[in-house]
């Protein structure tokens, strides 16, 4: 180290060599040579990033605008480089507004603000500008028209990537056949190779906005997406961030710069979902963090108190102290437990209710008597310890162990008023385990020391010191610690979700079902649930059978905030969670249990939310937050169980239809043999199978110590059955029905009424292996299929 | 429960079909209900003193496709049945099984033996008649027997007058499958000692114990056929003879023992017919393998569940086998019928058999 000081030393000039290269680089250079990070990394992809970017702009700008979105988008071969055009309806975009929006790079409305759009960082179209300049050298041509004027606006401009400032080339005034909307041209190196994805992009886009036309224009084909709906979505308002979802530089900052002079204000004004009440909750438990909480005896005999303090009180009189005295006393014998805040409120309390009659007892005193009770009370900790020590423990430690221990602990309250924060608290337990294991030989595992803890954290209670002041709190980093993780650890109701626009799983359904012919979709939208602060819903649809190809694994459609995802699938989120779902559960057949199912099948998910974390800036993947990923599979799950019942649905279809195959193929060969062996005509079968074809049917599916027992009703009538299962171990959670018990058997009796047509089903649970008999009665035994 | 002549075995059978054809002619779907068959389901009947099938019923319907395929096997089963007791022949439940290769119908055919055994059982609890009167016979040749009883067997090829010392050879009398064929005709028998082992009931006639004490040695061969089970029921009811289980001492064994004395879970609808409540155990009783200090093998898990689930079966639910049984779990052994031999081959006929009968007021 010192040699290769001592060199550089020798050579003065290369620090402020270096330093001469070093200088800022801007934003647009930066992502000049990183196109990959925004989508551009290849003349296919680029094209459909570019169509994609200029596409979310214009529905957004028109669904802001309230416009029912029209969008027009065209590509076409010129000479070296293809000329991509897309056009909207929108509100039009102001003269002074241009350049910066299409000329400029994190140029944009909507990052700063906590509502579910689709273009958040004010990168994306002017990233296709950039593109576009710098593969064909050719500038942007923007028109825009605004509602209210005559002419529109054109410009030509490229951007400066020193400075990401914009270059306007031309800048004129014109006319335009639509009455407001933008134009932008781009020209660019580009080829058709990801046609697929293009298609798929407009295809998918269409599938999530069924209120938008949109129309596409390539050079080897066109396609139109027509409106489905007149309905807008809803419009999404703008929310203040929730407190399970902000991070402590984020709160230092808002602390920092809030006009509330309280902390309690300070949470209601900048919070959402947070009241008064809630704001309370939030202060004690951030009591509990900074100030620590207070221990609770149980308080000694009153008499006892009452010569403590008795004793404790001198130079007055004799009748002052005795009426200080007993109201002392008697005020702590009235509370099961005490913390050392309580003596002091009783005190304060007592002095001035007898300061009239027998005079001021001032600070000193009141001192001393808090002093002298809290000596007296505190003297009985020992047994309170006990109690605590054995209620959190297991039956198996012997009282001798739990003896030591809580002695040990109880040691460690000696002096003071008894006040320990939760890490505090861990330190006396662990000080006192330690103890206990190594002079008593005997261990007091970790979980143990943990139950202890939270008994005696939960016997503690919450000091009512007056909180710090927000700005005090702002200039202090462990109070701010402590304040997010008490706005963390209270249960404050999901954040409000009309700053979301799900597309509903009602429009979800008919997105797919516009988009494919299958014999069966399902749908689910979550509720609202938070990350980082920002609100966010999944939903998720299913397709399956029909027209959607059975062969290979199923596909998966990506949404986020309404726009589709078409790279990068194997990076997402969304598909992870689709791979780890065990699929045969909801009837998909899965080579080796996890990966993408295969068969007929379509799964889309969409995220929307005020920020979808991506995970790159080319926004193809989601990515892998636990929190989102745990919504993900619990829509798909949703979706998947109604995928399941329709499926073993026509699976027990297809079973019987087998089976009245197979009984029209046997019975009648058994009536043919009956015949011959009693040497009469063949009898006439029809009635009996006319029967058996209207059955009612009882069948026992068994899984995992799950019983369920369906009763598929197939007549045209309402059937009042009895149904009873024995079984040879005791069933608990009975869905219906009762039990009984029976010399070691157990009688679950159950008697629905299914009306035609309809399936009734009785669930229970057994522990481990059991077996079943089952009866039913009630209808006529020809009509009833007993599977056992 | 036995009927007299394959002719009105066939009559039982067919009346069976055309209850079915009954059925089917008034639109019902055809049934058939049978006890169910399992180990809840059995209980003693005083009268009778054997253990019979309880209330517990399970029915075959054909609404179902399990159930139609059964009863069209045991309609088609029925078919051959009547032919064969029409033609005066009998057949194999083995033969069965593969005879129905040959049905015209594959529906109708057993995918194993198992099936045809139980259809063959389903068909004497419905029709009341017992497979041997079906002219049905198992596999494996009958058991012996050897002692002082004449006897007559009507056999195919008329009929033979046996004593059963002096007219057969070392192996004794062959027990036929139908043994109601036979009639006694004299006898000089004190008892019957059923004995489970080859080896032991060789050693019995070898040393000649037969002869000495005037006993009927009845082979069992592991667990006893229904022919043996019903000769011995014949012998005590008819002759009026103790009835003895000698067996090797584990808990298989007193499952033997207890087919012979309370009838088997399978064939208790012929308990009846094939029981001898009155068969007393003699050993290896788990005290004998005590007193006698027997060589002994460790007690398996599967004997220790053996015994555990004997404890819970009905028929051992008496003082003397919850004793036997408990002491056995408790010192974990098991032992041989020839482990008697490790005090010398004459050892159970001279000592432990008089002493253990003496015991039991046999001798």
């Amino acid at each position: 180290m010192t040699s290769l000081q001592s060199t550089l030393g020798d050579e003065p000039g290369i620090a402020d060599e270096l330093a001469a290269n070093q200088r800022e680089i801007s934003i647009a250079e930066f992502f000049e040579k990183n196109k990959h990070m925004l989508g551009f990394d290849s003349g296919a992809r680029g094209l459909v990033t570019a169509v994609k970017e200029a596409v979310d702009n214009a529905l957004d700008a028109t669904e802001e605008a309230g416009i029912l979105p029209d969008i027009y988008v065209e590509i076409k071969e010129v000479g070296d480089y293809y000329r991509l055009v897309v056009e909207d309806n929108g509100p039009g975009i102001t003269k002074e507004q241009i350049p910066k929006v299409f000329g400029k790079l994190l140029y944009g409305s909507r990052f700063h603000a906590r509502e579910q759009s689709r273009g958040q960082q004010g990168i994306g179209i002017s990233a296709a500008v950039l593109y576009s300049q710098l593969t064909s050298g050719k500038p942007a041509k923007i028109t825009s028209r605004t509602q209210s004027s005559d002419e529109a606006q054109y410009f030509e401009l490229i951007i400066d990537t020193d400075t990401n400032e914009p270059e306007i080339s031309r800048e004129e005034t014109t006319s335009w056949d639509r009455p407001h909307g933008t134009r932008i041209e781009l020209e660019m190196e580009a080829n058709m190779r990801a046609r697929g994805q293009l298609r798929d992009y407009i295809k998918h886009t269409a599938v999530v906005n069924p209120h938008a036309r949109i129309e596409l224009h390539e050079p080897s084909d066109s396609f139109k997406a027509e409106r489905a709906t007149d309905q807008l979505p809803a419009e999404t308002e703008e929310i203040r961030p929730h407190p399970h979802g902000v991070e402590l530089g984020t709160v230092i900052k808002m602390l920092g710069s809030t006009d509330s002079h309280s902390l309690s204000g300070f949470l209601q004004e900048e919070f959402t979902r947070v009241g008064k009440k809630t704001a309370g909750k939030v202060l004690d438990n951030f009591r509990d963090r900074y100030f620590g909480r207070e221990m609770a005896w149980e308080p000694t005999a009153e008499d006892e108190i009452a010569d403590a303090v008795s004793e404790a009180t001198t130079n007055k009189a004799a009748e002052a102290i005795e009426a200080f005295a007993s109201g002392i006393a008697e005020g702590v014998a009235a509370r099961d437990h005490l913390a050392h805040h309580e003596l002091e409120a009783i005190v304060a309390e007592i002095a001035d209710g007898i300061a009239a009659e027998h005079g001021t007892f001032g600070e000193t005193a009141r001192q001393k008597a808090v002093e002298a009770g809290w000596s007296a009370i505190i003297e009985s900790r020992e047994g309170e310890c006990y109690r605590l020590v054995d209620a959190a423990t297991s039956t198996r430690k012997d009282e001798a162990t739990i003896e030591a221990l809580s002695q040990r602990i109880a040691a460690k309250f000696d002096d003071g008023r008894h006040r320990l924060t939760r890490s505090d608290l861990e330190e006396y337990v662990a000080r006192a385990a330690d103890m206990t294991q190594e002079r008593d030989d005997v261990a007091v595992g970790e979980t143990a020391r943990e139950n202890i803890v939270a008994e005696f954290w939960s016997a503690m209670k919450t000091v009512p010191d007056d909180v710090p002041l927000a700005r005090e709190v702002a200039s202090d980093r462990n109070a701010a610690r402590d304040l997010v993780a008490a706005m963390r650890e209270t249960d404050i109701i999901a954040p409000p979700t009309d700053c979301l626009a799900p597309i509903t799983d009602e429009l979800v359904e008919a997105g797919l079902k516009k988009e494919f012919d299958a014999e069966f979709y399902a749908a689910a939208t979550r509720d609202a649930e938070v990350h980082g602060g920002d609100p966010f819903i999944v939903e998720a649809g299913i397709a399956y059978g029909g027209e959607i190809p059975a062969e290979g694994s199923i596909d998966v459609m990506r949404f986020a905030n309404r726009v589709p995802l078409v790279y990068q699938r194997g990076a997402c989120a969304t598909t992870d969670v689709v791979k780890r779902i065990g699929w045969r559960n909801y009837g998909l057949d899965q080579p080796g249990d996890s990966g993408l199912p295969n068969g007929p099948a379509v799964v889309m998910v969409h995220v929307a939310s005020t920020n979808v974390p991506f995970t790159s800036e080319s926004k193809d993947a989601i990515a892998n937050v636990p929190a989102i990923e745990d919504e993900i599979e619990l829509a798909i799950r949703e979706a998947a169980r109604e995928l399941k019942s329709y499926l073993s649905k026509q699976r027990s279809i297809a079973k019987r239809r087998k089976k009245q195959d197979v009984l029209a193929t046997i019975l009648p060969e058994m009536a043919e043999k009956v015949a011959e062996v009693t040497g009469r005509e063949s009898p006439n079968i029809d009635a009996a199978l006319a029967r058996i074809m209207n059955n009612v049917q009882v069948s026992r599916v068994t899984e995992n110590g799950s019983v369920k027992l369906l009763v598929e009703n197939h007549s045209n009538t309402a059937e009042d059955l009895d149904v009873t299962d024995i079984v040879s171990t005791e069933p608990s959670d009975l869905s219906a029905g009762t039990v009984i018990e029976m010399d070691g058997e157990w009688f679950v009796k159950w008697s629905p009424t299914i009306s035609a047509g309809e399936t009734a089903s009785l669930e229970y649970s057994v522990d481990g292996e059991a077996t079943f008999d089952l009866d039913v009665s009630g209808v006529e035994t020809a009509k009833l299929t007993v599977e056992q | 429960m036995s009927t007299d002549t394959p002719h009105d075995a066939r009559e039982q059978l067919i009346e069976l079909a055309a209850e079915f054809y009954d059925q089917f002619a008034e639109g019902d779907i055809p049934e058939m209900t049978l006890p169910t068959r399992t180990k809840s389901n059995i209980e003693y009947d005083e009268s009778s003193q054997v253990w019979v099938y309880g209330d517990r019923t399970s029915t075959r319907s054909a609404n179902s496709v399990r159930g139609a395929r059964k009863l069209l096997k045991a309609i088609y089963t029925i078919d051959f049945l009547a032919d064969q007791l029409g033609e005066d022949r009998s057949s194999t439940l083995r033969e069965l099984y593969y005879l129905s290769e040959s049905w015209d119908n594959e529906e109708a055919q057993f995918s194993d033996q198992d099936e045809s055994n139980q259809l063959i059982e389903d068909l004497e609890i419905v029709s009341s008649v017992t497979r041997e009167d079906f002219h049905m016979r198992p596999e494996e040749s009958g058991a012996t027997l050897m002692g002082p009883l004449e006897l007559r067997e009507q056999t195919r090829r008329g009929e033979r007058v046996i004593h059963c010392q002096e007219d057969v050879g070392e192996g004794g009398y062959q027990i036929p499958n139908n043994p109601d064929t036979i009639d006694f005709l004299d006898h000089d028998a004190e008892f019957v000692l059923c004995v489970e082992t080859g080896g032991m009931r060789d050693r019995l006639v070898e040393n000649g114990f037969d002869e000495a004490y005037n006993v009927i040695v009845v082979h069992l061969k592991g667990q006893p056929a229904r022919a043996t089970r019903r000769i011995t029921k014949r012998l005590h009811d008819e002759l009026d003879l103790p009835v003895t289980v000698f067996t090797d001492g584990d808990p298989w064994s007193y499952r033997i023992y207890g087919s012979v004395a309370y009838g088997s879970i399978k064939s208790a609808h012929l308990s009846e017919y094939l029981a001898t409540p009155q068969a007393e155990f003699i050993g290896i009783q788990p005290t004998d393998i005590v007193e006698y200090d027997l060589p002994t093998d460790p007690l398996s898990d599967s004997d220790i569940n053996a015994l555990e689930n004997e404890l819970e079966d009905p028929r051992f639910q008496t003082d003397y086998w919850e004793e036997q049984i408990e002491l056995q779990l408790e010192i974990g052994k098991k032992a041989e019928q020839q482990a008697l031999a490790s005090r010398g081959l004459d050892f159970v006929t001279d000592t432990y058999l008089p002493e253990r009968l003496g015991e039991m007021g046999v001798l």
